[in-house]
This record gives C-alpha cells, sequence and structure tokens, in this order.
C-alpha cells in the first residue's frame, strides 16, 4: 500500500470505512489518523498521518506467535487466525507501530446502556470476532481474495481493494503488488521516493508513504 | 487520549502488567524462582527443596500463565513453534522440567547413583536455567521496547531467581536443617553484589540504546516507578537482605524474625524488579518525524 500525504485532508473516512466493513467494537481500530503539529508559532504545521498494520515484510509478531496464529501469506499480507490464537498479546508488545489490539470485553457497547445498535448485531453474526484474541488489519483479505476469485486486480477494481483504499475521496490510498516492479504502487513508490515508515525498526513494512 | 493521539507521546507497555497482565508478571516471577530455587536445592542436595521448586512450577506458575491466556485451553498449541518463538521454547522448558523432575525423585529412590538418574538429573537443571532464562529472553528479543534490548537481561533474570532459590533455601535450612547455612548466606552475599552490579550496567547502558530507553530508565530512577524501583528491588531486595547476611556472616545473631525478613525481602526485591522492568518500557512514538 501507498499513502500519499500530498492529499491526505485528514477526514477519516478511511477510519471509518474499516470499522464499518469488519464491525469493529468500540475502541478498536484498525485504522488511525495521528495528528500532530510540526513547527512554531506563526510557522506550524498541522500533521495527519494514517496509520494501520504495515503488514512488514519481516514481521516481528509472525515470529514470537507461539501458535502460529499470525502468519504471513505468499501475497504478502500478514493475517490472524482466531482460532489458533491463546491472547498470549506477545504479537501486541513486540509490534513497534502497535497496530494490534486484544479484544477483551465483547459486551462493550457503543452506546452504553442502550444496547447494541442494529449495526452491531449485525457484525456479531456476519463479522464474529473472538473474545481473547488479538486483532489487527488484515488488508480486507475477504475482499482480495473473493475478488481474485472473480478475475479481479487488487488495486483496480473496487471489490478487490481494501475499503480504506476505496473510501478515501482523496485518492491518497493505492494498493498492488509491491513484487511487481511495473504495478502503479512500485511505479509511485519509484516516481515519488516513497519512504516506509520508521524503517529503523527492521521490519521492512509494506505501507510507503509519499511525503509532502 | 483520543484515537489520533496515540503513539504521539512515549507510551507505556501495559499488556504484560496492568489488567489481567498482573499474572503474567507474576507467572514471570515465579518460573525463575522456582528454577532458581531446583538449582540452588540441587547444589545442597536437598529433596524439600527441590520438591517445593516443582510445585512453585506446576502450580503457580502453570496457573498464573493460564489465568493470563485468553483462550487457556488452547494453550497446547503454544507447542509449535519453538524455531522462532521464545514463549514456545519456554514451554518446552517449563514441560520437561515438569516431567522431569518427579522421574528424577522416583530414579533417586529406586536407582539412586545411576547413569539414568545422572543424565535425567543434568536434564532438569538445564531445564530449571532455561525456564529462569527464557522470560529475559522474551522480554530481549521486542525489538521496540528498547530498555528490554539487552543481553543483560535474561542474565539479570536469572540471576534473580538463583537470589530468590538461596533466600527461599535458607528458610529451608533454618527450619529443616542439614544444609549449609554459611555456604548459602555466602552464596547469598555474591549474588547480591553481583546482581546489584549488574543493575547498574544494565540501566546505564539502557540509557544509549535510544530515546525510548532514556525514557524508561528517567521512569525507573525518577518517575512513577522509582518508588517501586528504589523501595522494592534497591532497598528490599539488595540492602536488608545484603545487611543480614553479612551480620549472620560476621557473628552476629540472626533471629528467626530476621532470616524471615530477609526471604520475604529478597522475594520482594526480584517481583518488584520484574515488575519495574515490565512497567517502564516505553514505546518510541511515531510522530513527529521530521517530514520536510
Amino acid at each position: 500500500m501507498v499513502i500519499d500525504l500530498q492529499r491526505c485532508a485528514g477526514c477519516y473516512a478511511c477510519v471509518l470505512a474499516c470499522k464499518q466493513e469488519h464491525f469493529l467494537p468500540p475502541w478498536i481500530f484498525w485504522n488511525r489518523i495521528l495528528i500532530s503539529e510540526a513547527g512554531k508559532y506563526p510557522t506550524v504545521t498541522k500533521l495527519m498521518y494514517p496509520v494501520l498494520c504495515n503488514h512488514c515484510k519481516e514481521a516481528i509478531c509472525v515470529k514470537v506467535c507461539p501458535t502460529g496464529a499470525t502468519a504471513k501469506r505468499e501475497d504478502g499480507i500478514v493475517e490472524m487466525d482466531a482460532d489458533k490464537c491463546v491472547g498470549c498479546r506477545n504479537c501486541l508488545v513486540a509490534c513497534p507501530y502497535q497496530q494490534r489490539t486484544y479484544y477483551a470485553d465483547d459486551r462493550r457497547e457503543y452506546f452504553p446502556g442502550q444496547g447494541f445498535t442494529p449495526l452491531e448485531v449485525m457484525g456479531k453474526k456476519l463479522y464474529p470476532l473472538q473474545k481473547g484474541t488479538v486483532l489487527k488489519c488484515n488488508f480486507c483479505a475477504e475482499r482480495v481474495d473473493k475478488g481474485i476469485a472473480r478475475n479481479l486486480t487488487p488495486g483496480l477494481d473496487r471489490e478487490a481493494t481494501p475499503a480504506c483504499v476505496i473510501a478515501c475521496p482523496c485518492n491518497a490510498r493505492y494498493y498492488g503488488d509491491l513484487d511487481d516492479p511495473t504495478s502503479p504502487v512500485s511505479k509511485l513508490i519509484m516516481e515519488k521516493k516513497a519512504s516506509q515508515f520508521h524503517p529503523e525498526f527492521g521490519t521492512e513494512p509494506s505501507v510507503y508513504y509519499i511525503n509532502r | 487520549m483520543k484515537p489520533y493521539e496515540w503513539m504521539l507521546k512515549f507510551t507505556p507497555q501495559t499488556e504484560w502488567i496492568e489488567g489481567k497482565g498482573i499474572f503474567l508478571w507474576l507467572a514471570f516471577y515465579v518460573g525463575g524462582l522456582g528454577g532458581g530455587l531446583y538449582l540452588v536445592a540441587l547444589y545442597f542436595d536437598n529433596f524439600l527443596g527441590m520438591l517445593i521448586s516443582w510445585f512453585i512450577v506446576l502450580v503457580l506458575k502453570g496457573g498464573f500463565h493460564l489465568i493470563y491466556l485468553g483462550h487457556p485451553i488452547r494453550f497446547w498449541r503454544m507447542f509449535f513453534r519453538p524455531q522462532t518463538s521464545w514463549i514456545s521454547r519456554g514451554l518446552y522448558f517449563v514441560t520437561l522440567f515438569i516431567a522431569l523432575v518427579p522421574l528424577q525423585f522416583l530414579l533417586a529412590y529406586f536407582a539412586p547413583g545411576t547413569k539414568l538418574e545422572v543424565m535425567v538429573k543434568l536434564a532438569a537443571l538445564v531445564m530449571a536455567v532455561g525456564m529462569s532464562i527464557y522470560t529475559g529472553l522474551v522480554m530481549n528479543y521486542m525489538v521496540a521496547i528498547q530498555l528490554w534490548n539487552s543481553a543483560l537481561l535474561p542474565v539479570l533474570f536469572l540471576l534473580c531467581g538463583l537470589a530468590g532459590g538461596f533466600g527461599l533455601m535458607l528458610g529451608i535450612g533454618h527450619f529443616q536443617g542439614g544444609v549449609d547455612i554459611v555456604a548459602i548466606e555466602t552464596g547469598s552475599i555474591i549474588l547480591i553484589t553481583a546482581i546489584a552490579a549488574l543493575i547498574a550496567i544494565y540501566l546505564t547502558s539502557a540509557r544509549y540504546v535510544g530515546s525510548a530507553g532514556k525514557q524508561s530508565v528517567a521512569e525507573l530512577l525518577r518517575g512513577r516507578v522509582a518508588c517501586v524501583f528504589w523501595l522494592g528491588v534497591v532497598l528490599c531486595g539488595i540492602v536488608i537482605p545484603s545487611a543480614i547476611s553479612l551480620n549472620s556472616l560476621l557473628g552476629g545473631n540472626t533471629s528467626d524474625a530476621m532470616l524471615l525478613t530477609a526471604i520475604i525481602c529478597e522475594i520482594v526485591g526480584g517481583l518488584t524488579l520484574r515488575y519495574a522492568l515490565l512497567k517502564s518500557g516505553f514505546y518510541q512514538p511515531l510522530l513527529p518525524i521530521t517530514l520536510y
């Protein structure tokens, strides 16, 4: 994935699309926008940095997982198998980007005391998340897999592309095959000199950023 | 904290020390204590010490780990990744230790002095060392937390486990008899001195690992964890046991109350050391970074 910080408006569309796509419970975010400031008055700049699981090539979460619940697919997506997760949270502590969350309480409501909303009820049936396991972004692997099965191209065809990429109104997100040097994302990285987020962590993230 | 403020400052690690993380802290400690007590008891050939260490590991360490897990019934899956996961390797150390110690007892009763008994003892010794060290390696592997990125950490945990073992052995030897108390107290003094030196070197070197390491050390020495560190680790873990052991070695009378105080202080010292290290582990902020 490539995220163009020159285009990002900090509108949170990606955050909400991800929440909606996966019926995420309260206070669990697979996509975030970090907002900070740089400089001193009067030359202050607002920094908006969308972050998500980087699906690192040298993912430390994969190495530390004692059950194999966290595994890297052939296409590079780091996926969680909730049925194998024991909830040791070793992956959560190990992630230098802190993009994982432990799902401790499945009774938490978006509107406390008012019961679950119809969306939450639907989510528990359509996309049940296991309490006691660690959750994280999966690059909408279900969408990607279904799209590929229908001979669609992830990153080009909407039905095969992660929800956060489609939802972005500024076209700040790009998704594709980093191993293919002719893919749009690979070309973008080369042309715009996109860089990884905190490469010093040594995990080789698969999410690149085009700086402003 | 708002969602957009996540990881903008030095963020403390909380999963392994707050809420149910308390049980992981306790599990990490009692594993080292059980391993250390076994090693000391094996040295002094004390059956009761070895039995208590086995009990500590089986009931306390196993129990605390299972309480902490989100799905404890699936714990058997943790055997499948010893090639990369230190938690998986640690489970092997613990399980083999639990299996080998009763076998050692049986062989000591029915076939004492045989090659098999010696081999089983040696294997249990190796598992006890592994059990004492692996928690340090689990933490050391977390590159995200600079405070824990030190090769000294597993060594420190091993020595702490041994110190706790010496403390408990002192109590066992005093009340049961048949154990060289002077040797135990000499060993204690040497160990505690080594631990004090190691902690000083560890914290000094942690300051130079990176900004998060420096923040962690500041938190330990002057921040919200300072009380735990100075009162628990330094006073209870180093000063009081050293003073009591020195007093005893120099011919002074050591009452049962003083002995009990030394034992409790050594255990508190080990507990608070792990608590302080887990509590003061900080992640580097994701922002701000220079974008221009």
